[in-house]
């Protein structure tokens, strides 16, 4: 199964980083490049002997299948670091985000300011003031597509953004926020 | 007089043969060129020996004439991708600008920073920009610089790395900036440091993209030193040919737009998703002669008609995604007519690791039908040399 060979790479990282927590287990994600609009997001976590388990969500990322095509395509394949993460981050990407390492492509192509993250304001709401597409707001699957980033829904109750974001903290005991570094925090395949 | 009627007969029916065929001859090359392009599937064969103008491929230039020319350093788009063109040649025709990288660390793209030792801050490489002349004479413009384009008048505009190196972690920042002649000093266009993308000059106005997180772009306009406007979020599509407009995408990627360029209004504009037949998305860096505009579209390549307030979508070219699974980019009018079109074709690897080829194809809109080159390596950047500078208008 491909999250064996995922829980292989993640022991065999030297930087993982996971805080002293008697509850925190080894915990990563892997987003399955399907299409642009719908791959799975999945977060798993070993909990020790061997055992793990996964949760997974509907994910999206570009609007082509080209990892090379800067602000248009998929993100590139690989093992991205986390770079950090905020609850209510309020630049051009705003809420709950995850923030991804920089990644060469297959021609060399550098994929820059990439994230893992939804719609929402920076307060975490919803700002739907006209009846197109607003950025801040979930209007439903045609907001899955991207630039690039990772992108999960903002829709229902809990929302799949709350789910992953609540899910990463539970499931590793890492609840630090701001600037700091985890090793192999995503597998794109 | 039956006789002579006769060979008057044959003669007269010979006369009317030969203008017939020469009637159906002369149709036979109006009916492909000069009639009305349809939507359809573009055929592709291999065979395209001499592809239109020059072209870049690791460290050659193939010229127009087809000489090959030896370049100092490797091409290289690594900074920007098909944002910006890696090769562009100046207005007078003699010099050629090229970007490179130099690698100070391999890095694995199949590994994350950490599991490679990379530190935050790790220098990981420098783009430069050269210039290559006609004489042979191949020299740094900048370091830490990447993106040109020439203006009409010889002047050089690209972005100047606060730091020269890239580095894991941190954002690729700098300056635009224009260099009057080639050995000259630099002027700063911009007022703020921040990630920059050199697009393209439009007569004297210098367009460029400013990155935001989540690779967001957003199209500005320099008029001058430090005279600085917003254009719109999103990209370019392409220069009108008289410089005045410019066609913009919208973030989403679907939404096409043609902006006056002094003062920004909207003069038409097109959702393609909605347009016949309709198209998922279309890309950035297409190109625009005449009242027609070629970019990337989902299902290849996608042609526009631009009216004085209009905007419609006249062709689409589909081609075979088993051929070619991501499509095209940077297509360009290769005539006069628009009817001709050059583009570069990547091919990724199955699995987003070494083999990705890259083809250049040559398409006749009116035939639909394609002619491409031999794969190149897709880390040798096979693409054309961008043109635009020496055509009228000085893109």
């Amino acid at each position: 199964m491909k999250v064996r060979a995922a829980i292989a790479g993640l022991l065999a990282a030297a930087a993982l980083v996971v805080p002293a927590n008697g509850s925190a287990y080894r915990t990563w994600f892997e987003f399955t490049r399907q299409s642009n609009s719908w791959s799975p997001l999945t977060m798993a976590w070993d909990y020790g002997g061997g055992h793990y388990d996964t949760q997974t969500w509907r994910a999206g990322s570009g609007v082509s299948t080209d990892a090379c095509w800067i602000n248009h395509g998929w993100l590139p394949a690989g093992w991205y670091d986390l770079w950090g993460h905020w609850d209510y981050y309020d630049a051009t990407i705003k809420g709950r985000v995850f923030y991804l390492q920089n990644k060469p492509c297959w021609n060399g192509t550098w994929r820059t300011q990439l994230f893992i993250h939804s719609e929402e304001t920076a307060s975490q709401g919803q700002y739907c003031p006209t009846g197109g597409d607003d950025p801040y707001c979930w209007e439903g699957a045609s907001d899955y597509y991207s630039n690039g980033c990772i992108k999960v829904a903002r829709a229902g109750y809990p929302s799949d953004l709350r789910l992953v974001h609540d899910g990463w903290h539970a499931r590793s005991g890492d609840y630090r926020h701001g600037s700091f570094g985890v090793g192999n925090f995503v597998y794109v395949r | 007089m039956k006789r002579v009627f006769g060979a008057r007969t044959t003669a007269a029916a010979l006369a009317v043969a030969s203008g017939l065929a020469a009637a159906l001859a002369l149709f036979g090359v109006f009916a492909a060129h000069g009639a009305v392009p349809k939507t359809g599937p573009l055929t592709v064969h291999a065979g395209l020996e001499k592809p239109p103008g020059a072209v870049v491929r690791g460290n050659t230039l193939v010229d127009d004439k087809g000489i090959r020319r030896e370049l100092s350093a490797t091409v290289s788009g690594a900074m920007m991708g098909p944002l910006s063109p890696v090769a562009v040649r100046s207005g007078n025709g003699k010099l050629v600008a090229y970007n490179t990288w130099q690698a100070l660390k391999t890095v694995d793209a199949e590994q994350s920073f950490s599991a490679q030792g990379i530190a935050d801050g790790a220098g990981l490489g420098v783009p430069s920009l050269r210039v290559h002349d006609d004489q042979g004479k191949d020299f740094l413009v900048a370091r830490g610089a990447y993106s040109a384009a020439w203006r009409h008048d010889g002047a050089i505009a690209f972005v100047q790395g606060a730091d020269p190196v890239f580095r894991a972690g941190r954002t690729y920042t700098g300056q635009v900036v224009v260099r009057q002649a080639i050995h000259g000093r630099d002027v700063v266009w911009t007022t703020d440091t921040a990630h920059y993308v050199v697009y393209s000059w439009a007569g004297d106005r210098l367009l460029f993209y400013r990155f935001g997180l989540g690779e967001k772009t957003e199209l500005l306009v320099a008029d001058g030193p430090g005279k600085i406007r917003p254009l719109t979020e999103g990209t370019a599509v392409a220069v009108s040919p008289d410089s005045t407009r410019v066609a913009v995408l919208s973030e989403d990627a679907t939404n096409v737009r043609v902006l006056d360029l002094a003062s920004g209004r909207e003069l038409a504009w097109l959702d393609v998703t909605t347009a016949t037949p309709p198209l998922q998305w279309i890309a950035y860096s297409g190109s625009w002669v005449g009242d027609n505009i070629v970019a990337p579209a989902s299902s290849g390549l996608a042609v526009f008609h631009v009216g004085s307030s209009s905007l419609t979508l006249e062709q689409v070219l589909s081609l075979d995604r088993a051929q070619f699974p991501v499509g095209v980019q940077e297509p360009r009018f290769v005539d006069d007519a628009g009817e001709v079109v050059a583009a570069s074709a990547d091919v990724p690897p199955a699995k987003d690791g070494e083999g990705g080829v890259s083809f250049l194809l040559q398409c006749d809109r009116i035939t639909r039908s394609c002619e491409r080159s031999a794969p190149a390596p897709a880390k040798e950047w096979l693409r054309a040399v961008d043109d635009s500078a020496t055509e009228e208008g000085g893109q």
